[in-house]
This record gives C-alpha cells, sequence and structure tokens, in this order.
C-alpha cells in the first residue's frame, strides 16, 4: 500500500518528516517496505493480512492519529441531494445469494460528459502507484484508495432488462472481463447478472460488455460487501487476482459499502463529472450486528507481562474506532467494534491493540519461568548428531539436498515403481519426493567433479519416500582418491572396503553386529554390492559402486568410480544394542597370537572361512583377522592365499604353547576338510 | 699428576671430540666420585703440607668446574648441530581424513544448544502433514488469507506420514509438530522443533523451496509477552554477539496474538540504512508471538489458564546474516570449496 503523505495530510496532522511517519506507523505493525522522498513523498507499507481497513489512506490516517495523538479530520464532504430519477434511469437490483452477498448497495448516475481529471487527483493516484484513465474510472479509483473500498461502474444502457442480479454463475456461463480475457464461470462463483448473463465476476473483476467508455450517458454504480472465502474461491480458480479482489478477500467494511458511493457521489459532483439520479438502493437483508467485547485490565497485564494504566486504555482505543465505556465491573470496558475492523473477534485482538501502542517499546525483557528439569531431546535429534559425529571422523562431510528431485534421476532407486509425485512442482526438476537419498548426493558428487575435481567425501541424513510414506536415512558417496594426500606417497584411488569401512564405523557406533550379503541392484555395479543386516534379521542398508550409467545420467565424468552407501536410520536405531554399558575389565593373562596361512579357492568368501576357524576353535580364540589377501606366483589359477591372524586367550589362566598348537592342528584340518584348504 | 698437567690433559681430551656419547665419557673420567682423576687428585692432597693445602683443595676445585662448564658448554652445542637424518618440518603433515558438518548444522546445532540451556525439549516431526496440523488447527482454515503467506507444495496423492497418519502436503513449518505434542501432553510446555520445511518458492538469492526451521513453543500459567521479548533478545544476543542492537515490534501471524517481529541493528550500516537493510537499519530475523487462543482451544487446553508464546527461525536466512552468504542456494549445491570453509 503506497501512502503519499500529503494525502494523508488532508485526514490528520502528522509530522512532515516522512522518516519519522514511516518509523513510526512501522512499530504499530505496519512494516515498511519503501520510503520514497522525491518527487513525493510516499510510504510503501507492507500490510498483514489482518488489517484490510489499511489498505486505505483513511485507515492509515486512523492509525496515525493515535500514534501521533492528533484528531482525525472527519466526515468528508457529501453530495447534494439526488436528482430524480429519469425515465430508464432506474436499477433493480436483487441478491439471489444473500450468504456470499449480505449487502449490495447501486446507484444510478448521469453523465455529465467533457470533464477531465484535475491535476491533484492525478497527482495523488499517480503517488499512489494507479495509472489515470478517465474521470470515472479515476474516481472509482480515489474512492478505493481513500476509504479502501472497491466500487464498480456500470453502463447502465447495456444492461438488459436494467437489473442487478447478485447471484450464483450457471455452469457454462461465460464472460468476457475488463482484461479482454473470456472466462467460464461456473456454480461456486458470485457473479453481478443483468436479466440474462453475467456482467462481472463478484468483487473480482468487471466484464468488457458493460464497461463505461465515451459513449456512456448513464452509469450505475455497485458498492457491496462479499463473503471474503467467496471471493477468494472465485479469484483463485479463475486465477485472477485484483487490488478489488485482494480487499474483499481480507475482508471488507459491510458498512463502507453505501459510505463509499456517497463519497463516489461527491466526488463526480465536484468534478463535474456526473450527477446522482435517483437514491442510493441498498440491499441489505440481514443487518450485520456490531461486537462488543469486554476488556480486562488485569488480563492485559496477565498476556503481556506489564500493566497499563486504566486512564490510558481508552485512549489508546477511541482513536482506531473503537467505542470504549466502562463495564459493570471496575478495571473492565465494554469495546464495540467498528464494522472495519474485521480483524477484532475477541479479547486477545483488544490486547494486542493495547500491546502495539507504543510498538512494544516498553516491554520489559523477562524469562519464563522453569520448575522442572527438562526431559532429554528427541531419540531422533541424538542419533542424528552422533551419526554426524562418526562421519565427519570417517572423513566425510555433509550435505543437504532438495527432497524432490527429477523423477528420471528417483527411478532405478524405487524398485521399478512410480515415485511419490508433487500435485504443484515448481519445475520437472522437482517433480517427486526422493525414494533415496543417494540421487542428490550424486548430483552434488558431479557438481563437485566437474568443478575442480577435488576428491568427494559426502554424506547427508533427511527424509526419504517411499510408497509406505516418509523415512529416515543417512547415505555417502565417496570419489576420488581413498586416502589422504600427501607429498610422501602416491594416493590410492578409493575402493569398496574403503566405503565399507565407514559402514562399519557407524554400525560399531551404534553397537550393532551386522552381515553383508551380496546383493544385485539397478544402480549398484554388480558383484560390488552388498547389503548389511542386523542380527534380528532386518535390512540396515546397503553399499556399493555406482553403476556408470546412473553417474552418466547425472553429469558425472565418464569413467570415474563412485562407491556410495545408504542405511534406514530408524532401522540402525533400533537395531542399537539396548541396556546399560558395562566396562569390562582388561585381560589378566598374555594372549598368545599365531599367524595362518592357507591357499583357497578364489571365490570362497572370507566371512566363511571366518566361520570355519571360529566353530572348529576352542573358546580360547578371541580374534580372527585377515591380513593378507595374495594371488599371483606360487598360487595356483582360481586360488588365493589368504593370511589370518588367531589371537588366544583365556581368561583365567596362562596358555600353553602345546595348547594352542592343538587347537591350531584342528583348526587347519577343519579348513582342508571344509575348504580342501593347503597351509602355505 | 699435578693440577696444572691435569688440566692441560683435560684440554687435549675435550679437544679431540665431538660425539655426546664422548664428552660424557670425559665427564665421567674426571668427575667419577668413585675413580675420576680430580678425585684421584683430592686424595693426593690430605698427603700434602697442611698450609698447601687449601691452595691445592682450591686448584681441583676450580679444575672441577671449568671440567663441568666446559663439557655442559660442548654437549649443548653438539645437540643443536644437524643431524645426518634431519627431516624438513616445514612440509606438510600427512592430514587425516576429517569431513565438515554442513553449514546449517552448526547453526542449528547453536541454536538447539541455546534453547537446551534454558530448558527446552527438543522434538522433531513428520515432513509429510495434513492440512488439519499444518493449518486448520493453527487458526488458518480453508481460505483463509494468511494461507497466501505460505504457498504449499501438494501431494499428487496421499502418503503416509511417519507419525503413521495420512498426508496430503509437505509442511510449510514445523508448527504441526507443536499441535502434534499439545495434543498429546498437558502443560507445561517448552519445546523447539527443529527441521526442513517446504515452499513454492522459486529459486533466488534468498529463497529455497526447502529450508530448515526451528520453531519454539512455550505455554504455561502466566506466560507472557515479556517473556516472550526476554527470550529472544538473549537469543539474538547468542546468535549475533552482543553488539548487535536488537527491536521487538508488532507484526501479525494468523497462529499468534499479538505477534511480534525480532530485528536486529544492521550490521552492513551500522544501523545508519542501507540497500541491505532497505534503508531502515533494521533486519528481520524472526517471526514470534503469544499463541493464539483458537489454538489452544484446538489443542483442548483452557486458553483463559495458560498463555504461551511461539517463534519460529529460519536458519538458512541467520546463516546468510551471521556469515555474509550472498547467495542462499549455495547451502544446497554442497560445493566441498563452500563446504570446508566452515569449522570442523
Amino acid at each position: 500500500m503506497k501512502l503519499p503523505l500529503e494525502w494523508l495530510s488532508e485526514f490528520v496532522d502528522v509530522p512532515r518528516d516522512v522518516d519519522v511517519v514511516a518509523r513510526t506507523l512501522g512499530l504499530r505493525g505496519f512494516e515498511v517496505a519503501s520510503i520514497e522522498h522525491l518527487p513525493h513523498a510516499v510510504i510503501d507499507f507492507e500490510i498483514t493480512a489482518n488489517r484490510p481497513d489499511c489498505l486505505s489512506v483513511v485507515g492509515l490516517a486512523r492509525e496515525a492519529s493515535a500514534a501521533f495523538d492528533r484528531p482525525m479530520r472527519v466526515p468528508m464532504p457529501a453530495a447534494g441531494a439526488p436528482g430524480s430519477a429519469g425515465d430508464g434511469r432506474s436499477i433493480d437490483v436483487s441478491i439471489e445469494d444473500p450468504e456470499s452477498c449480505p449487502r449490495y448497495c447501486a446507484q444510478v448516475f448521469a453523465v455529465t460528459g467533457g470533464a477531465v481529471t484535475p491535476a491533484w487527483m492525478r497527482d495523488r493516484l499517480d503517488a499512489a502507484g494507479v495509472r489515470s484513465i478517465s474521470p470515472i474510472v479515476d474516481i472509482t479509483n480515489y474512492v478505493m484508495i481513500e476509504m479502501g473500498h472497491p466500487t464498480h461502474a456500470f453502463d447502465l444502457d447495456r444492461l438488459q432488462g436494467r437489473a442487478l442480479r447478485i447471484r450464483q454463475a450457471r455452469a457454462g456461463e461465460r464472460i468476457r472481463t475488463l482484461d479482454g480475457v473470456e472466462r467460464t464461470v461456473e456454480p461456486g462463483m458470485l457473479v453481478i447478472a443483468d436479466a440474462e448473463r453475467p456482467q462481472a465476476v463478484a468483487g473480482v473483476m468487471g466484464g468488457a460488455d458493460s464497461e463505461i467508455g465515451a459513449a456512456t450517458t448513464t452509469l450505475v454504480l455497485e458498492s457491496a460487501y462479499f463473503l471474503p472465502a467467496s471471493v477468494r474461491r472465485t479469484s483463485k480458480r479463475l486465477g485472477l487476482k485484483t487490488e478489488a479482489s485482494s480487499r474483499f478477500e481480507r475482508g471488507a467494511d459491510v458498512n463502507a459499502a453505501p459510505a463509499a458511493i456517497a463519497r463516489a457521489a461527491a466526488l463526480f459532483e465536484q468534478l463535474g463529472v456526473a450527477r446522482a439520479v435517483g437514491p442510493i438502493v441498498d440491499r441489505y437483508p440481514t443487518p450485520h450486528e456490531p461486537l462488543t467485547l469486554r476488556l480486562r485490565s488485569d488480563r492485559i497485564a496477565h498476556v503481556l507481562g506489564m500493566p497499563v494504566d486504566d486512564d490510558a486504555v481508552p485512549r489508546m482505543l477511541t482513536p482506531l474506532g473503537f467505542a470504549v465505556s466502562p463495564a459493570a465491573s471496575a478495571a473492565q470496558w465494554d469495546v464495540r467494534v467498528p464494522s472495519f475492523r474485521v480483524d477484532v473477534q475477541r479479547e486477545i485482538d483488544l490486547i494486542e491493540e493495547v500491546a502495539r501502542h507504543d510498538g512494544y517499546a516498553s516491554l520489559p525483557a523477562t524469562f519464563p519461568e522453569l520448575a522442572e528439569a527438562q526431559a532429554a531431546p528427541d531419540a531422533r535429534t541424538l542419533v542424528d548428531r552422533r551419526l554426524r559425529h562418526v562421519l565427519t571422523a570417517c572423513g566425510l562431510s555433509e550435505a543437504m539436498t532438495f527432497a524432490f528431485i527429477e523423477r528420471t534421476a528417483a527411478l532405478p532407486f524405487n524398485g521399478g515403481t512410480e515415485p511419490a509425485a508433487l500435485a504443484n512442482p515448481l519445475s520437472e526438476k522437482y517433480a517427486v519426493l526422493r525414494p533415496s537419498l543417494l540421487p542428490g548426493l550424486i548430483d552434488a558428487a558431479a557438481h563437485n567433479r566437474r568443478r575442480e575435481g577435488k576428491d568427494v567425501r559426502l554424506f547427508e541424513t533427511g527424509t526419504r519416500f517411499t510408497a509406505s510414506g516418509e523415512g529416515r536415512a543417512v547415505a555417502g558417496i565417496w570419489m576420488g582418491a581413498g586416502t589422504s594426500p600427501h607429498w610422501g606417497e602416491k594416493p590410492r584411488a578409493v575402493d569398496f572396503y574403503d566405503v565399507k569401512g565407514v559402514v562399519s564405523a557407524v554400525l560399531d557406533a551404534f553397537g550393532i553386529t551386522a552381515t553383508f550379503e551380496a546383493v544385485s541392484r539397478p544402480y549398484f555395479v554388480d558383484g560390488r554390492a552388498a547389503a548389511f543386516v542386523a542380527a534380528s534379521g532386518s535390512t540396515l542398508g546397503e553399499l556399493g559402486q555406482l553403476a556408470s550409467d546412473v553417474l552418466d545420467a547425472r553429469g558425472v565424468p565418464a569413467g570415474e568410480a563412485a562407491f556410495a552407501f545408504e542405511m534406514d536410520v530408524d532401522a540402525v536405531a533400533s537395531a542399537e544394542r539396548p541396556g546399560d554399558l558395562r566396562a569390562q575389565p582388561l585381560p589378566r593373562f598374555p594372549a598368545i597370537v599365531r599367524d595362518l596361512s592357507i591357499v583357497v579357492d578364489n571365490v570362497l568368501p572370507a566371512a566363511t572361512v571366518r566361520g570355519t576357524i571360529r566353530a572348529a576353535a576352542p573358546d580360547t580364540l578371541v580374534g580372527v583377522t585377515e591380513f593378507d589377501r595374495y594371488r599371483g606366483a606360487g598360487v595356483p589359477e582360481g586360488r588365493v592365499s589368504l593370511s589370518l591372524r588367531l589371537t588366544f586367550r583365556s581368561p583365567d589362566r596362562t596358555l600353553t604353547d602345546a595348547e594352542v598348537d592343538a587347537a591350531m592342528a584342528g583348526i587347519v584340518e577343519a579348513l582342508a576338510s571344509s575348504h580342501g584348504a593347503m597351509r602355505r | 699428576m699435578d693440577i696444572s698437567s691435569l688440566r692441560k690433559q683435560f684440554d687435549a681430551d675435550v679437544a679431540s671430540v665431538a660425539s655426546e656419547a664422548e664428552l660424557r665419557a670425559i665427564r665421567d673420567k674426571y668427575l667419577s666420585r668413585k675413580n675420576g682423576l680430580i678425585q684421584a687428585f683430592l686424595k693426593t692432597v690430605a698427603t700434602a703440607p697442611a698450609d698447601a693445602r687449601p691452595a691445592l683443595g682450591q686448584a681441583a676445585n676450580d679444575l672441577k668446574k671449568r671440567v663441568e662448564s666446559t663439557i655442559d658448554g660442548r654437549l649443548a652445542a653438539v645437540s643443536k648441530k644437524p643431524r645426518a637424518d634431519a627431516i624438513d618440518i616445514t612440509l606438510p603433515g600427512r592430514e587425516p581424513l576429517v569431513g565438515h558438518r554442513h553449514p546449517l548444522t552448526l547453526l542449528r546445532e547453536q541454536i538447539e544448544l541455546f534453547f537446551q540451556r534454558i530448558g527446552f525439549l527438543i522434538v522433531e516431526g513428520p515432513e509429510l502433514e495434513d492440512d488439519y496440523h499444518n493449518f486448520e488447527a493453527l487458526n488458518m482454515p480453508a481460505e483463509h488469507p494468511a494461507r497466501d503467506m505460505q504457498d504449499t507444495l501438494y501431494l499428487a496423492s496421499p502418503l503416509t506420514s511417519a507419525t503413521g497418519a495420512p498426508a496430503t502436503l509437505l509442511r510449510t513449518h514445523t508448527s504441526g509438530m507443536q499441535v502434534r505434542y499439545m495434543e498429546r501432553h498437558q502443560p507445561p510446555v517448552r519445546l523447539i522443533a527443529p527441521g526442513r520445511v517446504y515452499r513454492r518458492d522459486n529459486l533466488d538469492l534468498t529463497h529455497t523451496p526447502m529450508f530448515t526451521q526451528v520453531e519454539g513453543l512455550v505455554v504455561d500459567e502466566g506466560v507472557t509477552l515479556a517473556d516472550l521479548k526476554g527470550t529472544l533478545v538473549a537469543f539474538a544476543r547468542d546468535m549475533f554477539g552482543p553488539d548487535r542492537k536488537t527491536r521487538f515490534r508488532p507484526s501479525f501471524f494468523p497462529y499468534t496474538e499479538p505477534s511480534a517481529e525480532l530485528d536486529i541493528s544492521c550490521a552492513a550500516c551500522a544501523g545508519a540504512g542501507c540497500s541491505m537493510c532497505k534503508g531502515t537499519g533494521w533486519i528481520e530475523v524472526l517471526g514470534s508471538g503469544m499463541v493464539h487462543p483458537a489454538v489452544f482451544e484446538a489443542v483442548g487446553y483452557d486458553p483463559e489458564r495458560y498463555t504461551g508464546f511461539a517463534f519460529g527461525v529460519g536458519i538458512e536466512r541467520m546463516a546468510l546474516l551471521k556469515w555474509g552468504v550472498e547467495d542462499i542456494r549455495l547451502f544446497y549445491e554442497n560445493d566441498l570449496r563452500f563446504l570446508e570453509q566452515f569449522p570442523l
């Protein structure tokens, strides 16, 4: 709302300094978007949705009157008595839908012709951001800016039956609106029709067929009150937002309907544009009952945390149009709410009026009392924090990507089904909800690799969406070197085991023992992908080398390997080892370590070898670690040399070499019989 | 051997050695209490004439000091010498791979820490919401004009939210979680709800369609607007430091009444007015207010007995202000050259 200071001054004396006026009204809840100093002092206010009354000079003048403690200059000059309606100069108005249109006023005017908009009015309109069009349109715009109430002029001679019917649109009805667009209106939309067809979309825009023009000799001026929800619905369905609709949908002043006509009539007369012929027709089947609210002094103090002087309350409210009278009980008032304050509906709204009088400047700054210790944060917050600790310690930096992605990016990750789509996405790029965090991380990795080819190690924690709903996940991607760059050695490229190590570190942080199983996925290279499963059997997540077609599709430079993992955070959190941690005493007896090198089939999984060893060993075997895997000279084709370090220890005595020798013999025998393992 | 011969012998000995071990051996040779040469000389003093003894004792003592200071000096010099296997300690070290948390996480955790210090619970809620929890229970019934303030992304077909309830939209704020919490708990309530939220805003320098919010809610008997002001002013000080001024001024949100916004003085112009603060000298940081009685009624709280306040902070906005980031999209591009600028 652009407010020219000179226009404001017509209604209330305010300081000449536009910055002072802007700051003062700004602190009453009217945020200042910008201030113009030249050629005219104009303040552009952002008027919040609850204050349609301040989409007007008079509304803001009331605020200024209260803020600067200066009286308002009212009333405005009225028009003289209307002339009598001649033949064919009356209008037949009927409201067929009083729920959507509680009040409709109209008055007929004979157009004088030949008048022009005076410079002072053009200047004011121009300063307020409105283009001058013709004297009649300028006056209706002027009244709207001044009083906040939209009116609309029809060419009476174009209205069939000289009638205005305020009714629901009928199926299939069409109207060409003033913007020249042919529109279909439908039931649920309120229209102003003549005897035959719609001539305006109520509260939104007039129709081109009854538009006033140079040839207009008789006009009928509409000034109505339409139900906000009805106007909003219609405006949204037509995709048509106007100065009028934005005022009506926030809530116009039901009593301004006749007042706006009277004001326009005075201006028509003053500027010699038109003359009223016949009275204001006022259809108002169920007059608005003014709302009276009880305001309690102690409630003001209770909500604000600060007492307000009882004498000050009427002084704050009266200039704003509230009628304040003492109530039967002491320190209470009965406050009658003016019809233009559609936002004031209960006592709390009046308390706000009191509070904002000085822009909250006198409020003390206190703290709410705390009676007991607070509970621990949401477990999910703590899980995310731990995930970040572990993953940053593993060398991955945290990424954040959008939850909506391109459909084609989502498809490989959604098990062949359609990903969940948005009804009104911003663009194709953000059309579906991500079924996995990996597409976002692949895009982030591609972005980085295309820039300076940096090594990429990224992770993200976030929500993913599948047909069964939303779930929490964590995922990571690793490209480039697997080691820290250093002048002393050649970097090693990242491989599967780097990412498996990260996964193991996360599982370890949650005390989870998982088994890894080979899997096949459309987005992973076959033979280089695994799922990890908790002891309970629930799948916790997957890792693997990303398939090259998936990487290509997202612009990762060709030939680059990327390894990734994703886990179900809800599953990881619920698989966490329960119970209190009990520290284990350190071992009191020394361990005996034996290395074992065997030659086995190349495809025999290390986990199977480990299982055979554990099954064949006594309880004193406390550790098995692979420390070498070798294929080449000395190892037959199709076989592999596997070296393992076995640690034996007893909790209650020192083991003898003989005991361990016997255990090793048993292990070697089991490996030979189960896997044909040869000792090297 | 007389004392001057002994001294000459020491001087010759010490001149011909270079290593630390040799110097220590020479020290032992002369100073050892058991079999050192000076000790042996002192034994001969006992047999000398009585009037000569003090001078001889004094000479022996002088030589002892000479040996000590010479050896110490030479040892210090030896240890300063470069060794054969010296390394260039100016070469870079082998840095462990350590990742950075996202700057929005740094800020979120700072915010969480502040509110945990003053007794707030952290709760998280679903990102998929239903119309009731996102709007209606917050005093924004269908066709409410304030719904335009938050342009919503809707699902093409309903999905199951994290609460198990059917959802039709992506939450536009985390307020829905506050409603859910109040539905299940009686006052006192003192919580923050951090999380990602979604609005149908095109990407530009200051908007992204997904962003991160921390909303707060306090409900109890006797919670006041002054309490809200005190809490938020302390929060702004924690975030932006004690030098920035704060301003608490009236505003409008449908779910709070009275409503307020918190501004901080503009860092770019120190409050004088510039393009960054639109000439006002102030920058808007967050929205807040006293919980609207209609919200209490929706969750079954007695609005006459309980009062409360609520606030909402956009973390991206805070990050722009705090770190002088000029383009909000950088937070979602995940360029490591950006991410690695922030502390671990």
